[in-house]
C-alpha cells in the first residue's frame, strides 16, 4: 500500500559544502539518502514530495560535520500481510518462484503455489503450469499474489507470497 | 511485521475487551453508574437485554443493595476460575444437574425469605453497605424506570449468580474452609434455586439452572489449589454417603483378576437373587488401576463374607475385609489420570530374557494387568528346525546353542520359518508363529509384565531407531520427559502461540503469557474467554501460521531461522533465511522470532563461506553448517559432508588472482559473469579463488546457499574488457578496471589507483607471483597512510605489495605498503600522460568534479589525486576501445535529460551513493572532462549515481572517447551541450562535432548511428516525426514504420546540392531553404529568397515533399 507520510531524517554534511548552496545541498543529499531506501516500519521510500523543514544544523565537535534534522513528506510503499498485489515473475525454479513488485522482491514457495500447478523443469523457460496448460507461469509473467509474510533484510524486504 | 497491523488487530480486540471490562465494571460498581447513568447504560445494554428474559426481573430492588464491593470481588475471582474449571468439569455437569434436581423438587421455601437472609448476611459483612444501598435506591428513583429497569435486570441476574457464590464465600476465609465443610447456608442456597421449580416457566428454569451451575462450577474453585477435594465435597455433599449408607469393604483379590471377579460376583448375585438367602450386597467395584483389591458395598461385614465365600479369586481376602472410612469412600471411585508415565509409542528396554536390553516400543499399556504390550524385533533362531523337520538331534543341540548365543534380532521372516518347517498362520493383520504375533513388517507384538521392562531414561540409539523405521526427529516427540529430571522439559516461551491438544479445551488457541515451571499461563484467543488460563505443558502444543518468521530451537537445523511456508500436522516447512533451503521441522522445535538470525554461520574457527582444505589437493567452500558437520562444496562442484576435524582452514590471500576468459585479472570480490560451463548465465561475486577455480556467490543461485564453483576461464569480469586476449591493449586495460580501482576495495584496487606504478603489476598479478617492480625504484614518493604518513622518501626497492622507502628525513629505510604511497614531484615517466593532464581543461574541470563527486575522502585522494593517475588514462587507451563497446555503455543513453532539475535518483539504484552530481554543471564536468574516461568510472564504482546511472560495469564505455573513430566527443555531447560552458571541440574532434545537442527538430532526415542498440536500424535514415524530451519518433521509409529512438542515436543528414534543408543550429534555426551549392564546409543557401552562406553542419536535409 502506498502512503504519503511525514518522516524525519538527519543529514550529515561535510564542511566543504558550507556556503551559499548549503541548504540546496542538504536537500539533494536528503533525496539521495532517503529515496529508494527501505525500512521495516515504513517500507520503501519511493519519493520525497516536500521538505517541510530543515532544522538548525549542529556541528559535531571534532569532526566539523554538521547534522541537519530534516522533516519531509514522502511517498512510501509498505506491503502488508494479507495484501493482494500484482507482481512480475523474475525467476522460476523448483523451490518456487521469485517475483518483483517494483522495488520489492518476493518469493513464492512452491507450497504456496496452487497444488494443481506443477513445475516443469524441462520446458524452456522453466515454468509452473496446470495440467491442461490453462495457466502457465514463467519468468516475465504477471501474477497476482497475496502477501503472507514479510522479512526485512539488509537489501530490502523480502516477501513470502501466496496466490 | 506491521506494528500498525498488529495494532489494528489488537485495537479491535482491545475495544471489545475494554468494552466487556467496562460493562462488567459498570455492573459491579454502583457508584460509577450512578454518576454517569447514561453512559453505563449504553455499555451494559446489550448484556442487559440478553438477560432480560431472566425470571427475576420483578424481584427485589432490595437485593440491588448488596455490597458492590463484595460482589465485584467475588465476580472477578469466579471469572478466572470458571475458565480453568470448565475444562475439567463439563462432563460432570450434566450429572450434577440431574442429581440436584431431586432435592429441588422436594424442598420448597418462600423465595423472599432466602433473599432476606442473604441480604442480611452481606450487610453484616460490609459496614458501609447500608448507606450505599440507600444512595442507590435514591438514584433509581431519580432516573426513572426506563433506564434503571434495564440495568436492574442486569443486576438481578448478576446478583442471582453472585449470591450463590457469595453464600459460600461470606464469612469463610479461604484457609478456614477446610474446617467448615458445607455450611447450612450453602445447603440453603442449593434449595433456594429449586424454588423456581414450579413457579417459573420451563425455559426460564432451564436457563436458571444452566446459569447456576456454570457459575457454581466457578465457585467451586474458590478454594485455590488445594481445593480440589474440598470443592467436590461441597457440590456433592448431599450425595456423599453418610452413616446410614452402606459401607465399602475392601477385599483382597488375585492380581489381574479384579474385573473377572467382579463379573463373577454379579453372576453369583443373580443366581442367589431368588433364593432364600440373596446376597445382601449393594455393589461390587473394581476400579481401574487398583491392583489386588476389589470393593464390595454392603451394610454389614457378614454380608460381604457370605458373598465372597467360595470365590477362588478372593480366597486370600476371606479372613479380612477392610472397611473404607466414610471420608475416603469417595476417593475409591475417583478417576485418576494415568499414573505411570507409560504412553503409547514410548521406548522401553527389556530387563531380562531373550530380549534383554533390546529396545521396544510400547503398543499399549494395560494398567490393570500390569502388563505392557510391546512392539519389538523378534529374535528367532532360524537355524533350529521346527515341525516336521524337527529331529531329536536338533533338539539336543538346542540347549547348547541357547547357552552359546542368542539369535540376532531381525524382522520376522515367514519364508525362513517355513523353510525350517515352522508353521505360520495368519490372524487378521498379524502372522502367528509359535503363539507369538508378528506384524506384516516383521515386528513382534508381545505382552510383557511391567517389571520386565525398563521405562526410565531409555533413549534409543539412532541405529535402533532406524530399524524401527522412524525418523529420528519424530521419535523425540514421543519421548516422555525424563522422570528424574524435574527441570523444565518443554520448549515453550512467553509469547508463543499455542494450541491446546488435550482435555476439553482441545483446539483452543492462545498465546503464552507466563511460564512457571511446567504450568503455563495462556491467554486464549477466543471471544468468550478473556481471562488467562493455566495449562500444563503437555496439554499444549505450539502452532504456527504460514508466513511466521521462526527460529529453530533444536535438531539438525538448530539456530536457523526462516519463514513458515507450510504447516501440516506435526510438521512445519520453513524456508531458511540463510540458504533458501527448505527445512521440515517439528513445531515444538520452533519459536517465533522477530530478528533475522544469521543462522548457524560459524562453528569453531569455521564460518559459512570459508575456504577450506579437504585434502592436499582439494579445496572447498563451506556452504552449510550443521550442528556437528559441514557441507563443503569442493572445487569439482560436489557437496561433501565433513567433520570439522578433517578440515583445514585456508588463509585468505588478498593477492590471489586469476585470469578470466579475456585475460582480465580476477580477484576476490570481483563481480563476474559466467559465460560458459554448467553455470552459464549466472553472475556473481568471487568469494574465493583457487588455482583456476573460482567460488562464486550469487543470490540467484539456489543451491548451496548461492555458492557455486566455476573454472575461471568460464568467467568474464563484469565491466571487464571484452577484447580478445592477444590484443595489445589488454595489459593497459586491466588497471583501469573500475573494480580494481574502486575505493571500496582497497585490497585489490589500491594498487591500481596508484596508477603510474601499476603497469607492471597487472602482468605479475595475473600470475599471482611476487615480482620486483623496477619501475618505481628511484621515484620520490610520499607516504599517505600509517605512522610514517606525510614522510617523503625514495623508493629503493619495490614488489607489487610493498616498497622499501628511504626516507628523506631520517636515514632510514622502511617497508611501506604500496597502497600507502603516492608519487610526488618527479614527473611521470609517461610523458604524454602528464602533459595531457595539465591542459587548462583539466584544471578547469578538476575542481568541480572533485567537489561534487565527493572524492575528498583521504582514501580516494591517495590514489586519484595524483596527476600520474590521470596520466595513465591517456587518450591512447581510450582510442583503443572499440566504438561499439563505448556506444553500448554510452552515458548519454541513460542521461539524455537535459533538464537541470532532473534528479536521476531512482529508488533502488543509488541508495549507497552519498553524493549525487546532480547539478548540471557536474554532469557536464563529469562528462566533458578529458578525463572522463576515468572519472565517471570512479564515481560509478563508488556507487555514485553519476550520469552513468550507476552501472558499474559500464564505466569503461562511459568514455566518450571510446569512439576513437572520428567524432569522439559528440556522443555525450548530444545531451549536455546546452549547459556546456566548455566547448568540447578539442583538437582532433574535428568538424564532425555537433556543438549542440538540441538540433533535433521535426521533418528532418536523420541517420541512425551505430550507437543504437538495434543493429537492424543502424545506418538507416528516417524522418523525425515528433520529439518528446530526448526521444524522437522517427519514421523509417525503408521499413515503412515508426520507431522511437533516443535523440543521441541520431545524426543529421547533410543536404546535398539542390536539397531542401532545415537549419538546425544557429540563429536561423528552424528556417528552411534550399541548398544551392556547397563550398567546402559552407553551403550557399537560399532562405526565403535570401542567399547566404551557412556552415554545412548547421544544416539538415528536409524530408522530401511528396
Amino acid at each position: 500500500m502506498f502512503y504519503h507520510i511525514s518522516l524525519e531524517h538527519e543529514i550529515l554534511l561535510h564542511p566543504q559544502y558550507f556556503g551559499p548552496q548549503l541548504l540546496e545541498k542538504v536537500k539533494t543529499k536528503l533525496y539521495t539518502e532517503v529515496e529508494g531506501t527501505c525500512t521495516g516500519k515504513y517500507g520503501f521510500v519511493i519519493a520525497v514530495t516536500t521538505i517541510d523543514s530543515i532544522g538548525a544544523g549542529l556541528i559535531l565537535p571534532g569532526q566539523g560535520f554538521v547534522v541537519y534534522p530534516v522533516k519531509y513528506k514522502a511517498i512510501v510503499f509498505r506491503p502488508f500481510k494479507g495484501e493482494v498485489l500484482d507482481a512480475v515473475v523474475r525467476q522460476v525454479n523448483k523451490v518456487g518462484m521469485f517475483a518483483e513488485i517494483g522495488p520489492l522482491s518476493c518469493f513464492i514457495s512452491h507450497h504456496s503455489i496452487p497444488a494443481e500447478m506443477e513445475f516443469c523443469p524441462n520446458v524452456n523457460p522453466q515454468c509452473y503450469k496446470t495440467k491442461d496448460e490453462d495457466v502457465v507461469i514463467r519468468a516475465e509473467g504477471e501474477i497476482r499474489l497475496k502477501i503472507v509474510g514479510t522479512r526485512v533484510d539488509a537489501t530490502g524486504i523480502l516477501f513470502l507470497f501466496l496466490f | 511485521m506491521s506494528d500498525s497491523e498488529a495494532s489494528n488487530y489488537s485495537d479491535n480486540e482491545n475495544a471489545s475487551e475494554a468494552g466487556s471490562v467496562r460493562s462488567r465494571s459498570s455492573r459491579g460498581s454502583v457508584r460509577s453508574r450512578s454518576r454517569s447513568p447514561s453512559r453505563s447504560r449504553s455499555r451494559s445494554r446489550s448484556l442487559a437485554k440478553s438477560r432480560s428474559r431472566s425470571p427475576r426481573g420483578s424481584r427485589s430492588p432490595s437485593r440491588g443493595s448488596r455490597s458492590p464491593r463484595s460482589r465485584s470481588r467475588s465476580r472477578s475471582r469466579s471469572k478466572s476460575r470458571s475458565r480453568s474449571r470448565s475444562r475439567s468439569r463439563s462432563g460432570s455437569e450434566a450429572r450434577e444437574a440431574s442429581g440436584n434436581e431431586e432435592p429441588a423438587a422436594e424442598e420448597e421455601e418462600p423465595e423472599g425469605d432466602s433473599l432476606g437472609s442473604e441480604e442480611y448476611d452481606s450487610e453484616e459483612d460490609d459496614s458501609d453497605e447500608g448507606s450505599r444501598a440507600k444512595k442507590r435506591k435514591k438514584n433509581k428513583g431519580r432516573y426513572g424506570g426506563f433506564i434503571i429497569d434495564e440495568a436492574e435486570v442486569d443486576d438481578e441476574v448478576e446478583d442471582e449468580d453472585e449470591w450463590e457464590e457469595g453464600a459460600q464465600e461470606i464469612g469463610i476465609v479461604p484457609n478456614e474452609v477446610d474446617e467448615f465443610g458445607p455450611t447450612a447456608r450453602e445447603i440453603d442456597g442449593r434449595r433456594r434455586g429449586t424454588n423456581l421449580w414450579d413457579s417459573q416457566k420451563e425455559h426460564d428454569f432451564e436457563e436458571y439452572l444452566r446459569k447456576k451451575y456454570s457459575e457454581d462450577t466457578a465457585a467451586i474453585k474458590h478454594f485455590g489449589d488445594g481445593g480440589e477435594e474440598m470443592s467436590d465435597e461441597i457440590t456433592q455433599q448431599t450425595l456423599l454417603p453418610g452413616v446410614k449408607d452402606p459401607n465399602l469393604w475392601m477385599v483382597k483379590c488375585r492380581i489381574g483378576e479384579e474385573k473377572s471377579t467382579c463379573l463373577l460376583l454379579m453372576r453369583k448375585f443373580l443366581a442367589y437373587q431368588n433364593t432364600n438367602e440373596p446376597l445382601q450386597i449393594k455393589s461390587v467395584v473394581a476400579p481401574e488401576g487398583v491392583k489386588g483389591y476389589i470393593y464390595i458395598e454392603a451394610y454389614k461385614q457378614p454380608h460381604v463374607k457370605s458373598t465372597i465365600e467360595n470365590v477362588g479369586n478372593l480366597r486370600m481376602g476371606i479372613w479380612k475385609q477392610q472397611m473404607v472410612p466414610i471420608k475416603e469412600m469417595t476417593d475409591v471411585l475417583r478417576v485418576v489420570k494415568e499414573q505411570t508415565g507409560l504412553k503409547s509409542k514410548q521406548w522401553v528396554r527389556l530387563k531380562r530374557g531373550l530380549y534383554r536390553d533390546d529396545i521396544a516400543q510400547v503398543d499399549y499399556f494395560d494398567m490393570a494387568q500390569n502388563q505392557v504390550h510391546l512392539k519389538l524385533l523378534p529374535r528367532i533362531d532360524y537355524t533350529r528346525l521346527r515341525g516336521a523337520l524337527r529331529t531329536t538331534q536338533s533338539d539336543a543341540d538346542l540347549d547348547k546353542r541357547k547357552k552359546k548365543r542368542r539369535p540376532p534380532s531381525k524382522p520376522f521372516d515367514p519364508e525362513a520359518i517355513r523353510a525350517i518347517g515352522g508353521e505360520v498362520t495368519s490372524d487378521g493383520d498379524f502372522l502367528i508363529f509359535e503363539g507369538n504375533r508378528y506384524s506384516r513388517k516383521g515386528f513382534l507384538y508381545k505382552n510383557f509384565t511391567l517389571s520386565a521392562v525398563i521405562i526410565d531414561g531409555v533413549k534409543p540409539t539412532l541405529a535402533e531407531l532406524e530399524r524401527f523405521e522412524e525418523q529420528p526427529e519424530g521419535i523425540d516427540l514421543e519421548l516422555p520427559p525424563d522422570k528424574d529430571d524435574k527441570s523444565v522439559t518443554h520448549s515453550f516461551s512467553a509469547g508463543d502461540n499455542v494450541e491446546v491438544c488435550e482435555g476439553e479445551l482441545i483446539n483452543l488457541q492462545g498465546k503464552i503469557l507466563t511460564i512457571d515451571g511446567n504450568s503455563i499461563t495462556v491467554m486464549p484467543k477466543h471471544e468468550d474467554l478473556t481471562e488467562p488460563i493455566v495449562f500444563q505443558f503437555h496439554e499444549l502444543k505450539k502452532y504456527f501460521k504460514m508466513g511466521d518468521h521462526v527460529k529453530v530451537l533444536a535438531g539438525r537445523y538448530e539456530g536457523d531461522t526462516g519463514l513458515v511456508v507450510r504447516v501440516e500436522n506435526n510438521r512445519v516447512v520453513l524456508i531458511s533465511d540463510l540458504t533458501m533451503h527448505e527445512m521440515e521441522i517439528l513445531p515444538k522445535d520452533l519459536q517465533l522470532c522477530t530478528d533475522m538470525a544469521s543462522g548457524v554461520d560459524s562453528l569453531g574457527k569455521f564460518e559459512w563461506g570459508d575456504l577450506v582444505n579437504l585434502d592436499a589437493e582439494t579445496v572447498g567452500v563451506i556452504v552449510r553448517l550443521e550442528r556437528e558437520n559441514f557441507h563443503v562444496l569442493n572445487m569439482h562442484g560436489k557437496v561433501v559432508e565433513c567433520r570439522p576435524g578433517s578440515l583445514q582452514k585456508r588463509s585468505i590471500s588478498k593477492y590471489t588472482a586469476a585470469m578470466d576468459s579475456y585475460r582480465n585479472s580476477l580477484h576476490r570480490r570481483d563481480m563476474v559473469k559466467v559465460i560458459d560451463g554448467p553455470h552459464n548465465g549466472f553472475s556473481g561475486e568471487i568469494k574465493h579463488l583457487y588455482r583456476n577455480f573460482a567460488f562464486l556467490y550469487s543470490v540467484e543461485f539456489l543451491q548451496n546457499g548461492g555458492i557455486f564453483v566455476c573454472k575461471t576461464k568460464h568467467l568474464q569480469l563484469a565491466g571487464g574488457n571484452k577484447s580478445l586476449p592477444n590484443s595489445d591493449i589488454t595489459l593497459g586495460m586491466e588497471y583501469m578496471s573500475p573494480r580494481r580501482a574502486s575505493p571500496l576495495h582497497p585490497s585489490s584496487g589500491g594498487g591500481g589507483v596508484v596508477g603510474g606504478f601499476a603497469s607492471p603489476r597487472g602482468g605479475g598479478g595475473g600470475r599471482g607471483r611476487v615480482a620486483r617492480d623496477r619501475d618505481i625504484i628511484g621515484t620520490t614518493i610520499k607516504i599517505t597512510r600509517g605512522p610514517y604518513k606525510g614522510n617523503i622518501g625514495i623508493v629503493k626497492d619495490a614488489t607489487q605489495s610493498t616498497a622499501r622507502i628511504e626516507l628523506h628525513t631520517s636515514c632510514q629505510t622502511i617497508s611501506v605498503d604500496r597502497n600507502n604511497i603516492t608519487d610526488v614531484g618527479t614527473p611521470a615517466k609517461d610523458g604524454s600522460a602528464s602533459s595531457y593532464g595539465r591542459t587548462p581543461a583539466y584544471t578547469g574541470n578538476q575542481t568541480p568534479l572533485y567537489r561534487d563527486a565527493g572524492n575528498k575522502t583521504p582514501m580516494c585522494d591517495s590514489g586519484s589525486r595524483t596527476p600520474l593517475h590521470y596520466g595513465s588514462m591517456t587518450p591512447i587507451h581510450d582510442g583503443s576501445r572499440t566504438p561499439n563497446a563505448s556506444s553500448e555503455w554510452d552515458p548519454a543513453i541513460s542521461n539524455t535529460y537535459p533538464s537541470p532539475g532532473y534528479n536521476p535518483s531512482t529508488p533502488g539504484y543509488q541508495m549507497s551513493g552519498p553524493y549525487t552530481p546532480q547539478t548540471p554543471g557536474t554532469m557536464y564536468d563529469a562528462t566533458y572532462s578529458p578525463y572522463q574516461a576515468s572519472s565517471p568510472g570512479y564515481q560509478s564504482v563508488a556507487s555514485t549515481p553519476s550520469p552513468a546511472a550507476g552501472s558499474g560495469t559500464g564505466s569503461y564505455g562511459q568514455s566518450p572517447a571510446g569512439s576513437g573513430s572520428g567524432n569522439p566527443y559528440s556522443t555525450p555531447s548530444s545531451s549536455y551541450s546546452p549547459n556546456m560552458p566548455y566547448n568540447p571541440q578539442t583538437p582532433g574532434a574535428g568538424l564532425d562535432v555537433l556543438p549542440m545537442t538540441d538540433w533535433h527538430t521535426v521533418d528532418i532526415e536523420v541517420r541512425i548511428r551505430d550507437s543504437h542498440d538495434d543493429a537492424g536500424l543502424v545506418g538507416q535514415t528516417g524522418v523525425i516525426r515528433s520529439i518528446s524530451g530526448a526521444m524522437c519518433t522517427v519514421f523509417l521509409p525503408a521499413e515503412d514504420r515508426v520507431v522511437n529512438i533516443m535523440s543521441d542515436h541520431l545524426d543529421p543528414v547533410r543536404p546535398q546540392r539542390g536539397d531542401q534543408f532545415k537549419v538546425i543550429i544557429g540563429e536561423e534555426r528552424e528556417q528552411t531553404g534550399e541548398l544551392l551549392s556547397i563550398d567546402l564546409h559552407e553551403g550557399v543557401v537560399k532562405i526565403k529568397d535570401d542567399i547566404t552562406m551557412l556552415p554545412l553542419q548547421n544544416l539538415c536535409k528536409m524530408r522530401k515533399r511528396d
